[in-house]
């Protein structure tokens, strides 16, 4: 799949040292792991996300939907398995599974429905899902209703009390590591594929892209439903971490705009641009949180602004569009 | 069988019908000129043939196939490739990967990879003069080099007809016999039909085309030969107004 020359992939080879590293040091730096395992997980996700609205250029405030949905299939998966007694790989495997399928499926009908929409129609119809789903549970009192989903119970019953903390520390933290770096391939892999140039000339100008060939419909659909999927496999691992799990913080919008800003922080499109976006994203927001508690969200918005008014392609982007025309500029970052 | 056939179209937009049973034709490797004033429909002609529009009535067919209903996309695969008048390069991307976007989803589509896609660009931009320039963002490119490489990039698609909207629009005039003997250049050696829509450039017309149509209000007023439609009187009332003097 991947041919030719070294250099021509310096920017994955980058992405995934970096992921390395990034790791390393949180095994090696106990007391920062928990920061350090937040960035990976901003880095995941965002890296997810980056294949459908880097790519695309649309941008969706549901997103989020998909992570609760990941959240909950573990969740699901995890007490059925429980209370039938299988294996505890069994029971992640099927979390996983389940967390597949309700992204899957929710992404599917959203994605045939509101991917006929264009740019801030399809943002407007895609910012009640995540509030939609929330009440669902609530009101129809599915899933724990309002209660949500407990599952320290059940992991104690399926790991045992010595394997707790391995299903709730170490199986979450490299499940996230392996889907970041998996994310980071998967995107590399679309963005030099068909696939990438299809949905890069649809973020350029769809119309334009209709006529020269690209089967725009079915090009957004498949990325919708890639990134989906991958957001919520990233949400099966975080319910393991967190071991409870409820709708308001689910299905919370603030995570959709969290997530948009750290793509478009770093680039969209680019392969880099997530591990920079989530990078000073959470670890600005960390810091803030620290020395300047409740100002952090602020600081943000003025951020996001800049973004928008000065920085349209990210910090990556505008990076290789100002040094484009050195070639090793353009194969390293990317 | 004529390669693409126009069969009494009418494509109406609100109470304004900008097409009114047109009726055209163009043979395999044939080189024909669409000419006619300013909002006479010229636009939406070609937007009905590559599939922007969908006409309320008429059929198109394509290769002895009626392609009326297919989608853009669709029909670019099927070999009908567009420049645009107002051109429209991908302007994040660069030049080189603008015209790679042709070659991947033109006719040649799912037979090649991007490796192989890249040399049929990089070809493609040797022909028109834009090779040294591949590494640039598109956006960075003037408004002659643009229509260069909106050329280039509906050229990378390998189609069997081309269309070409006011192509050689504010260039210079001796760019325009260059753009022209280069296109039909290319179109002679792969045998691609072409498709030209002019409004302003009538010398290009002669210097290109085999037949010709010409458009008033949505119709086809008269067409045939060149030589003989620019020698019909009508013309020169209807299209170029009673104050032309000049001989064409």
């Amino acid at each position: 799949m991947i041919k030719g020359k070294i250099i021509d992939h310096t920017s994955l080879i980058i992405m995934i040292f970096s992921y390395i590293i990034i790791w390393m040091l949180k095994t090696s730096f106990p007391e920062y792991s928990q920061m350090l395992t937040l960035l990976l997980y901003y880095i995941a996700i965002a890296q997810a996300y980056n294949i459908f609205l880097g790519m695309t250029g649309y941008v969706d405030f549901g997103y989020v939907s998909y992570f609760g949905l990941g959240l909950y299939g573990m969740a699901l998966g995890v007490s059925y398995a429980s209370q039938n007694n299988l294996s505890s790989s069994e029971a992640i495997i099927l979390g996983m599974i389940l967390s597949v399928i309700l992204a899957g499926s929710v992404a599917g009908v959203v994605g045939g429905i509101a991917l006929r929409l264009r740019g801030a129609f399809f943002a407007i119809a895609t910012i009640g899902l995540s509030q939609a789903l929330r009440y669902l549970i609530e009101g129809a009192k599915i899933w724990g209703g309002a209660e949500g989903i407990i599952i320290a119970k059940d992991l104690r019953k399926l790991f045992g009390e010595e394997g707790f903390s391995y299903a709730t520390i170490i199986l979450p933290d490299t499940g996230i590591f392996i889907l970041a770096v998996a994310t980071g391939i998967i995107m590399y892999l679309i963005r030099i594929s068909r696939l990438g140039y299809g949905l890069l000339a649809i973020k350029e100008d769809e119309d334009a892209a209709k006529v020269f060939g690209v089967n725009t419909t079915l090009y957004k659909f498949v990325a919708f439903i890639i990134s989906a999927v991958l957001t919520s496999l990233v949400g099966s691992m975080w319910t393991l971490k967190v071991t409870a799990i409820y709708p308001p913080e689910s299905f919370n919008i603030t995570f959709s705009v969290e997530f948009i800003v750290i793509v478009m922080l770093g680039g969209g499109g680019t392969v880099l641009g997530p591990l920079i976006g989530a990078s000073i994203y959470s670890l600005s927001k960390y810091y803030l949180g620290v020395y300047l508690p409740g100002l952090q969200l602020t600081v943000f918005s003025i951020i996001l602004l800049l973004i928008v008014l000065l920085f349209r392609q990210g910090i990556v982007g505008e990076l290789r569009s100002f040094l484009y025309k050195h070639e090793i500029v353009r194969k390293i970052i990317r | 069988m004529h390669l693409l056939e126009v069969n009494n179209v009418t494509k109406r937009f609100g109470g304004i019908t900008a097409l009114k049973n047109v009726s055209l034709y163009i043979d395999s490797g044939e080189k024909i000129a669409i000419i006619g004033p300013n909002g006479s429909g010229k636009t939406t002609l070609f937007n009905v043939i590559n599939g922007v529009y969908i006409p309320e009535d008429g059929r198109i067919i394509y290769m002895g196939r009626d392609i009326t209903k297919l989608s853009a996309h669709e029909r670019a695969k099927l070999g009908i490739a567009r420049a645009f008048q107002i051109t429209r390069p991908f302007p994040g991307l660069s030049v080189r990967e603008n015209v790679m976007i042709g070659a991947l989803f033109g006719t040649l589509s799912e037979k090649i990879n991007t490796r192989e896609a890249l040399k049929i660009a990089d070809e493609m931009l040797k022909l028109v003069g834009l090779y040294n320039k591949r590494d640039e963002l598109a956006i960075k490119l003037t408004g002659p080099e643009r229509k260069l490489l909106e050329l280039a990039r509906a050229l990378a698609m390998k189609p069997k007809i081309l269309l070409l909207d006011e192509i050689v629009a504010g260039m210079p005039p001796a760019k325009v016999d260059e753009i022209v003997d280069l296109v039909k250049n290319v179109a002679e050696r792969e045998n691609i039909a072409v498709g030209v829509m002019v409004e302003h450039v009538i010398r290009a017309v002669i210097r290109f085309a085999e037949r010709v149509y010409v458009l008033d209000r949505g119709e086809i007023v008269l067409s045939g030969k060149v030589e003989d439609v620019m020698r019909n009187p009508k013309l020169r009332e209807i299209y170029l107004g009673t104050r032309f003097k000049g001989g064409v």
